[in-house]
């Protein structure tokens, strides 16, 4: 690694205007276990390194909303989250995903909003948030708007946040009766990236089944959904439609079939928990 | 001097110290040229737990954090007592060490597993050290050590 | 049980030495040496997998603030003037010169202050290269017209070798052959002939502590402080680089970070040297863990095996060919190649065997040895076809093994005579603890439960020396000075237990001086099992001459025989004053004959054996491939056991590392470069991977070991492939023949059997 410059604002919104319009030189860094990672292996050279570690507390903030939502600050870390009550009562999947999430040490530092905006297809947290109906928010010179956790993911580690809008804050809606479930296949170790990822999350007349790791981002499973009830059509149906990327971690028909299995182990799973 | 240089303040093992870094170096960098090589920098990708180093009292791959996120920081290395706390003792005593390189590293973790879990079972174990690598294979001995560590009163 | 009598040190489980030392940090290793003055190098490497180099454009590095110089080859043969090494064939240049032979091969170094800097200005040189046609596969290498080297260079030293000099148009490094009956007369008149193929991928050693080696200019010469398993070979090659007498280059070896069989020979000790030489002052060379992947691998294999069966279930004949993959130099592999290769029909006593066994160089990163010296990649074939063969003929696996089982005074296919092998206590062992003989309770659902077993052996290098000085102070406290080196498998504390128990005194009172050539005696290298044998007989020696010494100084001063007066009293009677030393000293070679040339024939192959047996108990899940291992049983001959918690730590993580080259590790590539070389994609186990274990020694002696003591560091690995592999085809009657068993090939072969293979399309 070479010198950088390392600036650390105080407010999300100095931070936002100090990350370049089209500058791809200019990063912002908070827990930094992804950034830093490019960095040593060369793919990301930054002039400018934006730290978000000074910026109002508030935004590290996890909070129940009057609704019965989450309202989280995009500098939660993953640690906060596992081990907030009020997640583990409002989406109890998201405490139990982060148990086989990266490490201990890795989520200690790791944010909610970092881990989004990297985008990286093989991670366990997006389909889950997507599969809750999550949006973020997000702030940039441009002012705020807010973005579906689904429709935040533009490809294969990429987004569609502009190069200086920062994610500020997660909102989860109450799911009230709703169930939900997340299983991770690995292939390759017990302790790995996954290899598959399927979220499901149950209401009475609809489910989100969302699908991440063998695709190319994590994404909807609508053909799956729209057989929910019968979970074993609804991993036909997954099964059939779904387009896969091969990696090491498996080729295209061994993950079509680990897709077979794990939407209908996720589906009878949502069906055996909580709401 | 690089004009990117610029000084830390914090405190190391109830030490408050000074030093003068670059934004791009890590927390390894920054206690090896302070002598200290309890942490060390192994996969270099926060997987195998060698550098773990406790920032204000959170456990942190030091591989990962930039030192300029030293500033203003509590930092606690393996080197932070010379006696033996119960950690460290039920690591001997079970012989969870063979060449030694990831020791420090699963002592350090196995500290804020107990403050976090006094008594736990196989699977917290297991779970809270699945960052921790050791090529030598101890693993058993150190789920052994951790219990025997839980068992003991905490020096 | 053996009739030494005892002070209680040897037996005793000891915690180890160092462990304090380990536990708060604080243990020495080269990894945390700073010299004034120091460089560090970071390596510029090959991109390519073979070709011819046009070029090498090393301005802009050299440019680059705070680069203190760019060394390439030609620098290099301005201090050493014939720059190739290795211990079998001198085919490794220190840097490249002219052509590079795989990707990642050094082929400059960048010195500076920083080793940041360094690492930046590596990536500004730039390399340009004619490519040249490169082989990767080791059975293609046999026929490839792509030729990895010129001309074949062994070393001069080795009487066999003496037919590969000079040669050219070849990637054949070593054929090692063994006649022993008549085995085309076997197979004619077999009632059954089984012949199958199984294959191993490279994998690597991955010590969390990479390659590391500083070398600094004295007034005398040089010191190299490495993390090296072989201090005295690393002396001796040096020294005949630069043409120097030994005592002018001293080398020294704190704690080692893991060694696996990584760090031997020669691996960033020439460099250093040289680097040091040509710019006159200390230079560090740290490896990141990507690339030791560039460095050093094990052995991929391909082991064609074919067996003659009579009816009622003896094998009567057996043909092994196997294929070593040694990638682009020939490092130890050839010796790999016979000393392993001789035990290819496993530990059965079969009358008619052939064995060829070919060591091919490759373009791929060198292969050496790994933690049991090509024995596990032997034993995965012959164990998987031994469960194939009962399986065809109805028998049960453990009846089958206990007919053909080669038992004590039977001859091996060397035609030498076992001994001292508890290869069927071990089997019965095994056999044992799996309750192998009552029923197995198996599933119905989607998850198949099955068991398997499996036994290996292997021969202890040999003939090699090692040396070992024991210094008893005029106070009575006892320094042992030895060049093993402890690199976590507790030799210190085995070897303390040796001088305590010989001088009866506590172990955790001896001293142990850690290799340095200037200090410490020769020995050949801490390898393949053979320290606590070879060593240990040393030290034991040179103990007992110690003692000897001290019964003469007693009578010298007039104590009677069999007074317990201290030690230190002995001292002052004599020198009127705390003052003077004994040395002991002792030097242990074991007797060994070399095998005939054209039938790999000798009465004495070893000085000891090896044996390992594992039992696994799996669950299949049908649906993804996904294997659990629910129980691995893990048995060894280790001879007496010196240490016994030490002992069950070595079988059992022996143990997780040979389940991670089954279950998951493998070195990716894709036309010669490799895609995963990190923790990231190649996997190691984790705490959260390994199965429920359970380690034992059977009991046993080795009559000429150090109280019965043998080698211990291997034999945990031998049979959990085949072990598991066998518990699979139990479970749901499919034979995986390729390692590692990834749930993606379980599925596959499980898809096959049921006539519905998963399509590619």
């Amino acid at each position: 690694m070479r010198a950088f410059e390392l600036v650390e604002p105080a407010t999300l919104r100095e931070a936002a205007a100090s990350l370049g319009a089209d500058d791809s030189t200019i990063r912002p860094i908070a827990g930094g276990t992804a950034i830093v990672l490019m960095m040593k292996a060369g793919v990301f050279r930054p002039e400018r390194l934006v730290s978000l570690r000074r910026i109002e507390r508030r935004h590290a903030a996890i909070e129940r909303t009057a609704e019965g939502g989450l309202h989280i600050g995009a500098m939660a870390t993953l640690t906060a989250l596992e081990h907030s009550a009020d997640i583990r009562a409002a989406a109890p999947v998201i405490a139990r995903m982060l148990r086989n999430h990266s490490n201990v040490r890795v989520r200690n530092v790791a944010t909610v909003g970092g881990n989004l905006a990297h985008a990286d297809p093989n991670m366990d947290m997006p389909p889950v948030l997507i599969a809750l109906g999550a949006r973020v928010t997000t702030i940039s010179s441009d002012g705020e708007r807010s973005i579906a956790v689904e429709d935040l993911p533009a490809g294969f580690y990429q987004t569609v946040l502009k190069p200086n809008e920062l994610i500020a804050a997660l909102e989860i809606p109450a799911q009230h009766a709703r169930r939900s479930a997340y299983l991770k296949c690995t292939t390759r170790a017990a302790h790995d990236w996954p290899t598959l990822g399927i979220a499901v999350s149950l209401g009475d007349n609809d489910a989100r089944i969302v699908i991440s790791a063998a695709t190319e981002r994590p994404m909807r499973l609508t053909a799956a959904e729209n057989e929910f009830r019968d979970p074993r059509k609804a991993a036909e149906a997954a099964a059939d439609t779904v387009k896969i990327m091969p990696d090491a971690r498996g080729s295209i028909p061994y993950k079509r079939q680990l897709v077979r299995v794990y939407v209908e182990r996720a589906l009878r799973a949502a069906m055996e928990a909580a709401s | 001097m690089s004009e990117t240089v610029r000084t830390i303040r914090f405190t190391l093992n109830g030490e408050t110290r000074t030093a003068q870094i670059e934004p791009h170096w890590n927390l390894v960098d920054l206690l090896t040229r302070l002598d200290l090589f309890g942490a060390r920098e192994s996969c270099a990708q926060g997987l195998c737990g060698c550098c773990t180093v406790i920032v204000d009292g959170t456990a942190v791959s030091g591989c990962l954090h930039l030192a300029a996120f030293a500033d203003g920081a509590t930092l606690s290395t393996i080197e932070d007592s010379h006696g033996l706390d119960a950690v460290q003792q039920a690591f001997i005593d079970t012989g969870a060490l063979q060449c030694g390189f990831c020791t420090p590293g699963f002592i350090l973790m196995t500290r804020q597993l107990l403050a976090a879990h006094p008594d736990p079972d196989d699977d917290t174990i297991r779970h809270y050290l699945a960052g921790n690598l050791c090529r030598c294979g101890a693993y058993a001995e150190i789920i052994e050590a951790v219990k025997l560590a839980a068992k003991r009163p905490k020096a | 049980m053996n009739k030494i009598m005892r002070h209680g040190q040897v037996g005793r489980s000891a915690p180890r030495l160092e462990a304090r030392e380990k536990a708060t940090g604080r243990a020495e290793y080269v990894h945390n040496l700073r010299l004034p003055g120091m460089l560090y190098g970071k390596i510029f490497r090959s991109t390519i997998p073979h070709g011819r180099i046009r070029s090498i454009d090393v301005s802009a590095a050299a440019a680059h603030p705070g680069v203190y110089r760019v060394i390439t080859a030609a620098d290099v043969a301005k201090v050493v003037p014939n720059p190739y090494y290795g211990p079998a064939f001198h085919d490794q240049p220190i840097l490249a010169i002219d052509k590079v032979h795989h990707v990642g091969e050094p082929v400059a170094v960048v010195l500076a202050t920083d080793p940041h800097v360094a690492e930046e200005a590596a990536a500004l040189i730039v390399a340009q290269y004619d490519e040249l046609p490169a082989v990767y596969d080791e059975v293609e290498a046999m026929t490839s017209k792509a030729v990895v080297h010129d001309v074949l260079k062994p070393a001069g030293t080795f009487p066999d070798l003496k037919h590969l000099q000079g040669k050219t148009d070849t990637n054949v490094a070593l054929d090692f052959h063994l006649r022993r009956g008549d085995v085309a007369k076997a197979f004619a008149e077999a009632d059954h002939v089984f012949e199958h193929t199984f294959r191993t991928k490279a994998v690597l050693h991955l010590p969390l502590e990479p390659f590391v080696s500083v070398a600094e200019t004295t007034g005398s010469g040089l010191t190299i402080h490495t993390a090296s398993q072989s201090p005295s070979f690393v002396r001796i090659e040096i020294a005949r680089l630069l043409g120097w007498p030994e005592n002018r280059v001293r080398v020294k070896v704190p704690y080692l970070g893991g060694g696996f069989g990584a760090k031997l020979y020669i691996k960033l000790e020439a460099l250093v040297a040289a680097l040091a030489l040509i710019v006159n002052r200390p230079v560090k060379i740290a490896l990141t863990m990507e690339e030791q992947f560039f460095t050093l691998t094990k052995h991929a294999s391909t082991f064609r095996i074919k067996s003659a069966v009579s009816k009622d279930g003896k094998i009567t004949g057996r043909e092994c060919e196997v294929w070593w993959n040694g990638g682009a130099y020939a490092d130890i592999g050839p010796r790999i190649t016979q000393k392993s290769g001789f035990t290819a029909p496993g530990p059965y006593d079969i009358d008619n065997v052939t064995i060829d066994s070919y060591s091919l160089y490759t373009n791929l990163t060198p292969a050496g040895a790994l933690r049991g010296f090509g024995i596990p990649q032997l034993v995965w074939a012959y164990e998987s076809h031994a469960d194939m063969i009962a399986r065809a003929l109805k028998l049960d696996p453990l009846a089958f093994r206990r007919k053909n089982i080669l038992r004590e005074g039977n001859a091996q296919a060397t035609g030498t005579i076992m001994r001292d092998a508890a290869i069927e206590a071990v089997l019965e062992q095994v056999s044992a603890r799996m309750d192998w003989e009552k029923p197995f309770a198996r599933s119905s659902g989607s998850v198949k439960r099955g068991r398997g077993i499996a036994i290996g052996f292997k021969a202890s290098i040999s003939p090699t020396t090692s040396v070992a000085i024991v210094n008893v102070a005029a106070d009575g406290s006892a320094t042992l000075y030895c060049s093993t080196v402890d690199m976590g498998q507790g030799s210190d504390t085995a070897n303390a237990q040796i001088v305590a128990e010989v001088l009866s005194i506590e172990a955790e009172a001896v001293r142990i001086v850690h290799p340095d050539t200037d200090v410490t005696p020769y020995d050949m290298a801490t390898l393949g099992s053979r320290s606590l044998y070879h060593m240990g007989n040393a030290v034991r020696l040179a103990a007992q001459d110690a003692k000897a010494k001290l019964a003469d100084l007693a009578r010298e001063v007039g104590v009677p025989e069999g007074s317990n007066i201290p030690i230190a009293e002995l001292f002052v009677k004599k020198y009127k004053m705390q003052a003077g030393n004994i040395i002991g000293t002792a030097s242990y070679i074991p007797s060994y004959v070399p095998p005939e040339a054209e039938t790999g024939q000798t009465p004495n192959a070893t000085p000891f054996w090896m044996v390992g047996g594992a039992g696994a108990e799996v669950e299949v899940d049908t649906e993804t491939g996904h294997v659990r291992v629910t129980r691995l049983v893990n048995v060894g001959d280790v001879g007496t056991l010196i240490n016994p918690r030490i002992v069950a730590t070595q079988l059992s993580g022996a143990a997780v590392m040979q389940y991670g080259f089954t279950m998951q590790e493998q070195i990716e590539t894709d036309g010669g470069q490799i895609t995963n070389a990190s923790f990231a994609d190649y996997k190691i186990p984790s705490i959260l991977d390994i199965p429920p274990m359970e380690s034992e020694a059977v009991d046993a002696e080795q009559h000429d070991g150090p109280f019965g003591a043998k080698g211990v560091g291997e034999s945990g690995t031998f049979a959990v492939s085949p072990a598991i592999a066998n518990a699979i085809d139990d479970a749901v009657g499919v034979r995986i023949s390729e390692l590692p068993i990834t749930p993606e090939a379980v599925y596959r072969a499980i898809r096959a059997r049921n006539g519905d293979p998963l399509e590619d399309a």
